[in-house]
């Protein structure tokens, strides 16, 4: 494809202060755009009917699945509080969601630090090393984790989760922060190393705030990553005092079976996982997205 | 996930060096201090990924070779499970389906994202349309999955207004025979979001003005599409497969809740790999098989290896500078 690219360059070049128009004519105006905003207005529109259906009943639910709420069913998110045990299960994910996040950083930084700044030969092959465990998939590694963890008395305990979550974090947080802290520059480092700061202070107190819009967008990513995880806690957890959002969210749709569908319940249910992260995105959207998609944009 | 790690890695060399250069000319103790760091610092995060992912999984192989039910003595068979499982309909089904899920599900995947790219470039809005697309990306896959079975359920939103424009019998989407291509579908739908984001990055690098002398030239959508975007995106194109391969293979939880309020598993013939490997593990009646799942996790390990190293060597490509 050089061949084509090349000999375009220096045309174009001698072309440029001719105003050639961008957007395409007719076919971007009347074909492309409504065909994106079609997209988006779908996206967006379930979003809107999640939230409309978790204050409706069921039986409107199902006859008129278009209509408006016509009273506010707030007693929904009542029903799935109490008997679908939302209020335990929102408990325990955000403990565990804040903690997996706060552990992941405290241990992924000093690490991603070490390897891009302070290491010798071994540490460029460490970071790929890292990088390796991208690609494990949870039930790749599931078998010997709970037998190991359940003589350690750690299955069906949410410290055992925490400890797991965080441990298979470490790949995507060192990975995510030695490219992160790379790009950082070294001058103000050596700065206070040459006004004699020690390396533990100059980490702490010089690097680790500067780092902090990187440290924010991993915690970000961790906890919209651990607030869905669902394989995991499906395994490890099973006392229903213990489970998490998705746990519950399960359990609901499994009970649906014996108690009849109530779809009301399960959207006031789902809403509850949503709207937090709906609130979140709203204001953090471009550092989610940059953040989730940093590595192979470049 | 090397692949995304490479370029990095030699990167980083250069100013590391540099810097140890100097600061060894300096031979101060805050050199030796530094390196004193380095093992305390690596160490617990080190520590954690060697326990609970890279033990586990040289467990995994190791299960996989033997006859366990989770207790009890454990008998070593050699390669039976492998062959066991190969001759297991259900096995065979689950893979089939994964291979279906990466093959079919990724291409469509990348057509409509590229289609989505080549659409938002330089549309008024672009930011926010890209915003909404992408939101999908971060919503649990489980919620996905019970909001796409509710869409598609007999009567469901889909249903309600095909009747509506007077379809008599609208198709009934999640009997059994379709259910695994409406999870395709499904699937299809959320990820769309992530990588048309990734793309758009790519293709907002390229230079306006190549794009200004096709449509001078006349060049049409499709020649602009093959000669100048995919072209110039080919190495993040690349990027992108892997990362689809890798996350196709852990679909789970969009499957499982496709079961819907049947309060069990799903029927088996909407099962991928990694639904297998979980439900030999859980049976509905009958002893767990720990070897099957471990022998099923391997050979999707093994397949992923394959599919990323020959991706890289597929995708690899003289850079073209620009």
């Amino acid at each position: 494809m050089t061949s084509l690219s090349t000999p375009l360059v220096p045309r174009s070049r001698s072309r440029r202060p001719v105003r050639v128009r961008r957007s395409g004519g007719w076919f971007r105006r009347l074909v492309a755009s409504p065909i994106v905003w079609l997209v988006v207005a779908a996206n967006a529109g379930v979003v809107v009917w999640i939230l409309f259906s978790s204050v409706k009943d069921t039986r409107s639910i199902l006859e008129s699945p278009w209509s408006l709420p016509s009273s506010l069913h707030l007693d929904n998110y009542a029903r799935a509080w109490t008997s679908g045990d939302f209020a335990a299960a929102t408990f325990n994910s955000v403990v565990l969601v804040v903690g997996t996040a706060a552990a992941t950083v405290l241990l992924a930084a000093p690490a991603a630090y070490a390897l891009t700044r302070l290491g010798g030969r071994g540490s460029s092959g460490l970071t790929a090393f890292f990088a390796v465990g991208l690609g494990v998939p949870s039930f790749a590694v599931f078998l010997p984790l709970y037998v190991v963890m359940s003589h350690l008395g750690l299955v069906n305990n949410l410290a055992g989760l925490w400890l797991l979550y965080t441990a298979t974090s470490m790949p995507f947080a060192v990975f995510f922060l030695t490219a992160f802290f790379r790009s950082l520059p070294q001058e103000v480092e050596e700065a206070a190393a040459l006004d004699g700061a020690s390396p533990l202070y100059v980490f702490w107190r010089i690097v680790f705030p500067l780092a902090r819009s990187g440290i924010i967008t991993l915690l970000i990513l961790n906890v919209i990553q651990h607030w869905g995880e669902t394989f995991f806690a499906l395994v490890f957890i099973q006392d229903r005092a213990l489970q998490t959002l998705p746990l519950a969210l399960y359990n609901f749709l499994q009970t649906m079976q014996y108690s009849g569908a109530d779809w009301a319940g399960m959207f006031a249910g789902i809403a509850l996982v949503v709207v937090p992260m709906i609130v979140a995105y709203a204001f953090l959207a471009r550092q989610i997205i940059d953040g989730m998609t940093l590595g192979a944009g470049k | 996930m090397t692949a995304t790690a490479e370029p990095l890695v030699e990167r980083r060399t250069a100013p590391s060096s540099t810097l140890a250069r100097r600061t060894r000319a300096r031979g101060s103790s805050f050199e030796r201090g530094r390196r004193r760091l380095f093992l305390p610092f690596v160490a617990p995060a080190l520590a954690l990924y060697l326990l609970f992912l890279v033990a586990p999984l040289a467990g995994t192989v190791f299960i996989s070779f033997n006859k366990w039910a989770g207790s009890g003595p454990m008998e070593w068979v050699g390669i039976k499970n492998y062959t066991h499982i190969f001759q297991d309909p259900v096995f065979r089904q689950s893979f089939g389906n994964m291979l279906v899920l990466l093959l079919v599900g990724g291409f469509a995947t990348f057509a409509i994202s590229f289609v989505l790219t080549m659409l938002l470039r330089d549309m008024p809005g672009r930011k926010f349309a890209r915003a909404v697309i992408f939101f999908p990306t971060i919503v649990p896959a489980l919620v996905l999955s019970i909001l796409w079975g509710f869409l598609f359920q007999a009567d469901g939103l889909v249903n309600t207004i095909l009747e509506r424009l007077g379809m008599a019998h609208p198709p009934e989407w999640l009997a059994s025979e379709h259910q695994f291509q409406m999870i395709v579908l499904g699937i299809v739908w959320t990820s769309t979001g992530f990588y048309t984001t990734i793309l758009m990055a790519s293709v907002d690098r390229i230079p306006p003005y190549l794009y200004e002398d096709c449509s001078l030239a006349g060049a049409n959508a499709w020649q602009v599409f093959r000669h100048v975007t995919l072209p110039l995106s080919w190495d993040v194109v690349g990027v992108c497969a892997v990362l689809w391969t890798i996350n196709s293979v852990k679909t789970f939880e969009f499957v499982l809740a496709m079961a819907g309020a049947s309060g069990s598993l799903p029927p088996t013939n909407t099962w991928t790999s990694a639904l297998f490997a979980y439900a030999a593990v859980y049976p509905s009646g009958g002893i767990p098989a720990y070897g099957a799942s471990a022998a099923s996790a391997v050979v999707i390990l093994a397949l992923v290896a394959v599919l990323v190293v020959g991706l890289r060597r597929l995708m690899r490509r003289d850079a073209v500078e620009f």
